[in-house]
C-alpha cells in the first residue's frame, strides 16, 4: 500500500493514569513467555502435583464419610499407621498440613524450572536489544519496569503453586461435606499462599537481579543453575560431612565409655569400622542418635540451599513438623518413635535464619536491580 | 522567543547538565515555538541531552524548564504521555511482530489494549509498513525499523513528536518517505516536531525553525526564512537559453559568476546596481526568467553559528 494513502487520523480517547502501567508490561511479558513450548510444557506438568493433592484431599473427605467408594482403597492405606486411618476426623489437619507439604515441596521444584524458563530473557533481553530507552522515553517509572517483570513471575509461580493449592483446596471441601472442615483447614491454604508468595518474591526478585547482570539470557540461564544447584549440591556436602563427624564423635565416645567398662569387655575396633558386638552397636547407634537429635535445632547447613532456606520457610508456615509430631503420638514412646520421627520431620533450626539468608539475598538483589538498570543518563 | 503563536513548545531557562568534568549542557536558555523545529548541532553538541532533558529523563545539575506548558522536573510523566519520541538508537521490544510492538507502544502510553491495537493498524498503514506488520521486528530492515519506531511514537497522537536522527543509515527513498512523513504531521497534522539530525537538507525540507547548538550552548535560533539573509550584491539569474554572450558581458563589467546548475550566481562589483544584469540581458539578446537577490544557504548559516565569533 503506497505511504500515506490512509492518512493520518487524530485519536480522541482517554489515556489511563499511572497506577497501573506496570500491568501492560506484566501482559506484554506473559504473552510473549507463553509462545515458549517448554513454557506451556512446564505448567501443564506442574499440574500433576495437583492432581494428586485433589486426589487425596478428596479420598480423606470420602474416608471421612466412611463412604464405600473409598472402602477399596483402605487397602492401600497399609502404609499409613492404623490408628490414623481409623480416626480420619481427628487426624484430619495433620493429613491436610502434611499433603499440602508435600504438594508444596514439589510445586517449588517446579517453579525453580518455571523461572529458569522465562526468567533469563525478562530483562537481560531488553538490554540486548537495548529496548530500555523504549520503555523509559514513555510514562514509565523504574519501578513499574521492574513491578511489570515482576509481575510476569508471579502470574508464573500463581499458576504452579496458588491456582492449584486453591483448586485442590475446593475440591478437598466438595468431597468433604462438612462444614467444619474450611476453620479447620483454612488456615493451611492461606499458609500455602503465603509460602507461594514467599517463593515468588525471593525467587522472582533473585531471578530479575541476576538477568539485570548480563545481556546474556543463557549466562543467566547458568547463574540461576548455580544458585539452585550448586547452593543444594554445597548444602549436602556439608551436611555429610557434619554427620561424619557425630558418627566419629559417637565412636570416640564409645571409646571412652568402654574404657571405663569392666575387663573382658571388647572396645570398638577403630575409626570407619563399626562396632561388631551387639551392646556396643545398640550404645553406639543411641548414641549417635543423641547426638544429631541434639544438634538438629543448631545445624546450619542447610542454610548453603536456597531451595532449602525457602523449603524450611514452607514447613514452618504449613506447620509440617507439628503434624508428624501428632501422628507419632500413635507410636510408644521411646527410642523408635524418635528414630522413626527423626526420619520424616524436616530440617529444625529456627526458621529465621532461613528467613534471615532470604532476606539478606533480597536485599543485594534489589541493590542489583537499583545499580543495573539506571536512568537513561547512563544509557548507551 | 516565540513566534507570537501562543504558547511557546518550550522553554530552558540556565539549564546545565554535567557528566563527571563534561559538561553536556552549559547554562543554556532558549525558548522555541510551536511548529516543525530543527536541532542541529554537531557530534557532542548537547542535542541529545537536551531532548534527554526535555522528557524529563534526566535530571538537571540546574536550571528549569516547561514543555507544553508543563514543569520538567515536577511533571516528566505528563510530559512523556503527550510526547512521542522515536530514538536515534537501534531498540526494539523483543519477540514481537511489528504490530504488537506498537500496539504495545500505546499501552505502555496508558492507551487501552482494544484501542491500541486499532491504533497500530492505522499508524502502520500511515508509515507504510503493510503486511510486513505480522513479522518479527528481529528481521526488519534498517528503514522499517525507523518507520516502526515513527509508528510507535505516533501511536498515541502525541502533541509533540520528537524524531532523533530519523533518517539514519536509510537508503534515499526510505529517508524521502521518512521526511515526507514528518513533514505531513507536522504541516499537516497539527503535530509540532522536534527534528535533529546532522542532514541539513533533511532539517530544511522539514522544518521551518531552527535550533543550533555547539559545545552546550544555544548558537543560534530563529525561523530558516529570516536566518537565510539577502546578500548584499548577489544575484541568482536564470536565462530562458544560457548565453555565453551574457556571461561575457556581465564578466568585463565587473562581474564575479558562479553556475550552480540552472542557475547562475552573480556577484556585482561594489557600487554597481541590478541595472547592469538587465543591460547585459538587452545586450546579448537573453530572456530572462528568474532574477532575485541571492540569499545564503542553510548550510551557510550553520557554519557561520559554528565558527568562534
Amino acid at each position: 500500500m503506497p505511504i500515506m494513502d490512509q492518512g493520518y487520523q487524530h485519536w480522541t480517547g482517554r489515556l489511563a493514569g499511572h497506577r497501573w502501567r506496570w500491568l501492560a508490561v506484566a501482559r506484554q511479558g506473559i504473552r510473549v513467555s507463553m509462545r515458549t513450548r517448554y513454557v506451556r510444557y512446564v505448567l501443564f506438568a506442574a499440574w500433576a502435583p495437583a492432581l494428586t493433592l485433589s486426589c487425596l484431599l478428596a479420598m480423606w473427605g470420602l474416608l471421612e464419610r466412611k463412604s464405600s467408594l473409598v472402602s477399596t482403597f483402605v487397602s492401600f492405606m497399609a502404609f499409613m499407621n492404623p490408628g490414623v486411618v481409623a480416626a480420619p476426623l481427628h487426624y484430619r489437619v495433620d493429613v491436610w498440613r502434611l499433603a499440602y507439604g508435600y504438594f508444596m515441596h514439589t510445586e517449588l521444584y517446579f517453579s525453580m524450572v518455571v523461572i529458569l524458563l522465562i526468567g533469563p530473557n525478562l530483562i537481560s533481553q531488553d538490554l540486548r536489544v537495548n529496548a530500555l530507552p523504549l520503555y523509559f522515553s514513555r510514562p514509565l517509572r523504574r519501578s513499574d519496569y521492574f513491578l511489570g517483570k515482576f509481575g510476569v513471575i508471579v502470574f508464573f509461580l500463581a499458576m504452579v503453586m496458588i491456582a492449584p493449592a486453591i483448586v485442590a483446596y475446593i475440591l478437598g471441601l466438595l468431597f468433604s461435606l462438612d462444614i467444619t472442615i474450611v476453620p479447620q483447614t483454612i488456615g493451611i491454604l492461606f499458609a500455602a499462599v503465603v509460602y507461594g508468595a514467599v517463593i515468588a518474591i525471593c525467587a522472582g526478585t533473585l531471578m530479575l537481579a541476576l538477568s539485570a547482570l548480563t545481556r546474556n539470557s543463557r549466562y543467566v540461564a547458568l547463574l540461576w543453575l548455580g544458585v539452585w544447584f550448586i547452593g543444594g549440591i554445597g548444602s549436602g556436602v556439608l551436611e555429610h560431612v557434619h554427620q561424619h563427624q557425630l558418627r566419629f564423635d559417637a565412636r570416640q565416645w564409645m571409646v571412652k565409655h568402654r574404657s571405663r567398662q569392666p575387663q573382658g569387655s571388647q572396645a570398638p575396633n577403630g575409626f570407619g569400622m563399626p562396632p561388631n558386638e551387639q551392646n556396643g552397636w545398640r550404645l553406639y547407634r543411641q548414641r549417635y542418635e543423641a547426638l544429631r537429635e541434639a544438634d538438629a535445632t543448631r545445624d546450619w547447613r542447610s542454610l548453603a540451599s536456597y531451595t532449602g532456606d525457602l523449603a524450611r520457610i514452607g514447613q514452618q508456615l504449613l506447620q509440617t513438623n507439628e503434624a508428624w509430631r501428632s501422628i507419632g503420638k500413635l507410636l510408644p514412646p521411646g527410642p523408635h518413635r524418635q528414630r522413626v520421627l527423626a526420619r520424616y520431620l524436616g530440617p529444625r533450626y529456627p526458621w529465621y535464619w532461613a528467613a534471615g539468608v532470604l532476606a539478606c539475598v533480597l536485599g543485594i538483589c534489589l541493590w542489583i536491580l537499583h545499580r543495573s538498570i539506571r536512568t537513561m543518563d547512563r544509557l548507551k | 522567543m516565540s513566534d507570537g503563536r501562543g504558547e511557546p513548545l518550550f522553554e530552558l531557562a540556565g539549564i546545565t547538565k554535567q557528566y563527571g568534568a563534561l559538561t553536556a549542557l552549559s547554562d543554556l536558555s532558549l525558548s522555541v515555538p510551536s511548529g516543525a523545529i530543527g536541532l542541529l548541532g554537531p557530534n557532542g553538541s548537547g542535542k541529545t541531552t537536551m531532548i534527554r532533558t526535555l522528557l524529563g529523563l534526566i535530571r538537571p545539575n540546574s536550571g528549569s524548564g516547561q514543555v507544553l506548558g508543563l514543569n520538567i522536573a515536577h511533571h516528566a510523566l505528563d510530559i512523556r504521555r503527550q510526547v512521542g519520541f522515536a530514538p536515534e538508537d537501534e531498540c526494539l521490544f523483543p519477540g514481537v511482530t511489528g504490530i504488537e510492538f506498537v500496539a504495545y507502544a500505546g499501552e505502555l502510553v496508558g492507551m487501552p489494549a482494544t484501542d491500541a491495537m486499532q491504533r497500530a493498524h492505522e499508524v502502520l498503514d500511515y508509515t507504510g509498513l503493510g503486511e510486513v506488520r505480522y513479522r518479527k521486528v528481529e528481521s526488519y530492515s534498517a528503514g522499517m525499523k525507523q518507520r516502526l519506531k515513527l509508528a510507535g511514537a505516533i501511536v498515541h497522537d502525541p502533541q509533540l513528536l520528537i524524531l532523533d536522527e530519523p533518517t539514519n543509515g536509510m537508503d534515499p527513498a526510505g529517508r524521502e518517505d521518512i521526511l515526507r512523513l514528518a513533514a505531513d504531521l507536522a504541516h499537516n497534522k497539527g503535530m509540532s516536531l522536534i527534528f535533529s539530525s546532522h542532514l541539513l537538507p533533511d532539517v530544511e525540507a522539514v522544518c521551518h525553525y531552527i535550533v543550533v547548538l555547539g559545545n552546550g550552548r544555544l548558537l543560534l535560533q530563529g525561523p530558516i526564512s529570516e536566518l537565510k539573509q539577502a546578500r548584499a550584491n548577489c544575484y541568482e539569474v536564470r536565462l530562458k537559453q544560457p548565453s555565453e554572450a551574457f556571461n561575457q558581458r556581465l564578466t568585463a563589467a565587473g562581474c564575479a559568476l558562479a553556475v550552480r546548475g540552472e542557475l547562475l550566481a552573480v556577484k556585482l562589483p561594489e557600487g554597481a546596481a541590478m541595472a547592469m544584469v538587465w543591460q547585459a540581458a538587452a545586450e546579448s539578446q537573453s530572456q530572462i526568467r528568474h532574477l532575485r537577490p541571492q540569499r545564503s544557504t542553510l548550510e551557510e548559516v550553520f557554519l557561520n553559528a559554528l565558527e568562534p565569533h
